[in-house]
């Protein structure tokens, strides 16, 4: 694709019938850590230690997945926090080189040999997910996140963090299924807690990891009512703006140019009939 | 008496300089507008043009700075000369159109060292100069301290500043090189000297002053 069309017309709601999806469901969540140890395993990131679960290790290039620690009445619960794989993704609309982009089974893949290391994925994601480390002098990073396991899901297979989580709060399936799933789940659950809530079904167009929470998405540190950041949208129109002021600018001046060219003969000095005019009104 | 021929316009420092920084400039003009303009981002894969974007900066924001550390008299004067507006500069911009458009010549309110075209843009490259250098820093050396809101819009300021450069650029070229009745503008650029009958049809005001021995003969 050359050309991408602006963010605003790019804006879907409506989802693909393949769209794959994964669904967290933190009541089934026991804090083992097999997620983040298969992420690791899997994407050969290194470093692969059960952390401090009062100290988790925050997503960085090498850490895909993790799990943020909340504790609600004296108890600690876990969220699993990688990459959500917005339908309508900040990052892909701000990514200069195309690097960032929308697989067709609806998740937000990355090609490493295209990034520039610019950052605007890093500061426009509403979650925070998209990690670098930047040389501080020339700049040079690399941006990394969460995958979805591409060639696993292409191939047919679960995500590595899905397929290794024991207790089944991290399943993996067709999106529109795991959707009428996560309800049913959250509906059964506010028999006996009404602050329970489904996470992402609507959500910046529809995440493609989304959560069946027991407490309201800001315990668990997601954003109620997270949106593409406006900046993002106005870079998109400015683009285009450039793209248009610049070529009618080049025509305007190749048609000056072409009209105009006889100019080149100076015929009179300049000023004169001006000064004229000048000095006649000062007489009045 | 003999009149002079030839007269001069700008000092060799000052070439210097204009050339340097214009370098500079299209330097960055280039490694940024690859990253602005829609599809073509790939050019920068792998991140090389970004650290020369760092070092064209360098050049960009060091050439005006020791030009001013050497000069400053003519630093302020600069500056003074592209801060103050007056009804000169409204009947120039009056006038400017037709007369860019071949309208007559005759009436062109006489212009002084700068005509108000080129202090506009004199203008614009202070007034974006600012704006490339506080959202630059900001996104160069802050990415990580400052609320992702302010990188945010520290990246449309940049957007802004490069698309009014950029597109006052074409003007300044255009008008400076290309356009029929600028004959002697770009030359000025390069030896500094300007033919009498150029400066009398271009500079009435500033003409008249050099030829009394008054104001700035040169920048």
């Amino acid at each position: 694709m050359l050309l991408q069309p602006p963010a605003l017309a790019l804006a879907k709601d409506s989802h693909n019938q393949e769209d794959v999806a994964m669904l967290v469901d933190v009541t089934k969540c026991v804090s083992c850590w097999w997620c983040y140890a298969a992420c690791k395993n899997y994407n050969k990131l290194p470093e692969t230690i059960k952390p401090d679960p009062e100290q988790p290790p925050p997503l960085s290039p090498k850490v895909w997945t993790t799990l943020k620690p909340v504790k609600i009445n004296d108890e600690w619960h876990s969220r699993k926090q990688a990459c959500n794989h917005c339908t309508n993704a900040a990052c892909v609309e701000v990514c200069p080189t195309g690097a960032l982009s929308y697989n067709d089974l609806g998740f937000v893949q990355y090609d490493k040999d295209k990034c520039s290391g610019c950052g605007y994925c890093a500061e426009f994601c509403p979650f925070g997910v998209p990690q670098m480390e930047s040389n501080r002098v020339s700049g040079v990073a690399v941006m990394d996140k969460c995958t979805f396991c591409i060639d696993r899901v292409t191939g047919g297979e679960q995500p590595a963090c899905a397929a290794a989580c024991p207790t089944g709060a991290i399943k993996f399936g067709k999106r529109a299924e795991l959707v009428a799933e996560g309800r049913e789940r959250v509906a059964a659950l506010q028999n006996s807690n009404a602050n329970a809530v489904f996470y992402g079904d609507k959500e910046l167009g529809g995440l493609h990891v989304m959560y069946v929470l027991d407490e309201s998405p800001e315990v668990y540190g997601l954003p109620v009512a997270p949106e593409e950041p406006p900046a993002a949208l106005v870079r998109d129109v400015l683009r285009w703006v450039g793209v248009g002021a610049a070529a009618a600018i080049i025509i305007g001046f190749g048609l000056n140019y072409i009209i105009f060219r006889e100019a080149k003969i100076v015929h009179e000095l300049p000023g004169r009939e001006f000064i004229r005019k000048r000095e006649e009104e000062n007489k009045k | 008496m003999t009149q002079p021929r030839v007269v001069e316009r700008f000092r060799k420092r000052t070439i210097w300089f204009h050339w340097i920084h214009t370098v500079a400039f299209l330097v960055l003009l280039v490694t940024g507008a690859i990253l602005f303009f829609p599809g073509i981002g790939g050019a920068a894969a792998g991140g090389i043009t970004r650290s020369i974007h760092r070092v064209a900066v360098v050049f960009f924001v060091g050439a005006p700075v020791i030009y001013s550390v050497l000069n400053p008299r003519m630093a302020l004067h600069f500056i003074k000369e592209t801060l103050t507006w007056g009804i000169d500069d409204l009947e120039y911009m009056e006038a400017a159109p037709l007369y860019y458009f071949g309208g007559p010549e005759e009436n062109m309110p006489p212009q002084g060292h700068v005509n108000s075209g080129q202090k506009m843009w004199q203008f614009i490259v202070l007034a974006t100069g600012v704006l490339f250098v506080i959202s630059g820093l900001i996104m160069w050396f802050l990415k990580d301290t400052v609320p992702a809101g302010l990188f945010q819009w520290s990246v449309i300021v940049h957007d802004v500043a490069f698309l009014l450069a950029f597109l006052m650029l074409l003007v300044h070229i255009y008008t400076g090189t290309i356009h029929p009745r600028m004959t002697e503008s770009l030359r000025s650029m390069w030896d500094g000297k300007i033919s009498v009958k150029y400066a009398r049809n271009h500079y009435g005001k500033w003409y008249e002053e050099i030829s009394r021995g008054e104001g700035e003969e040169k920048e």
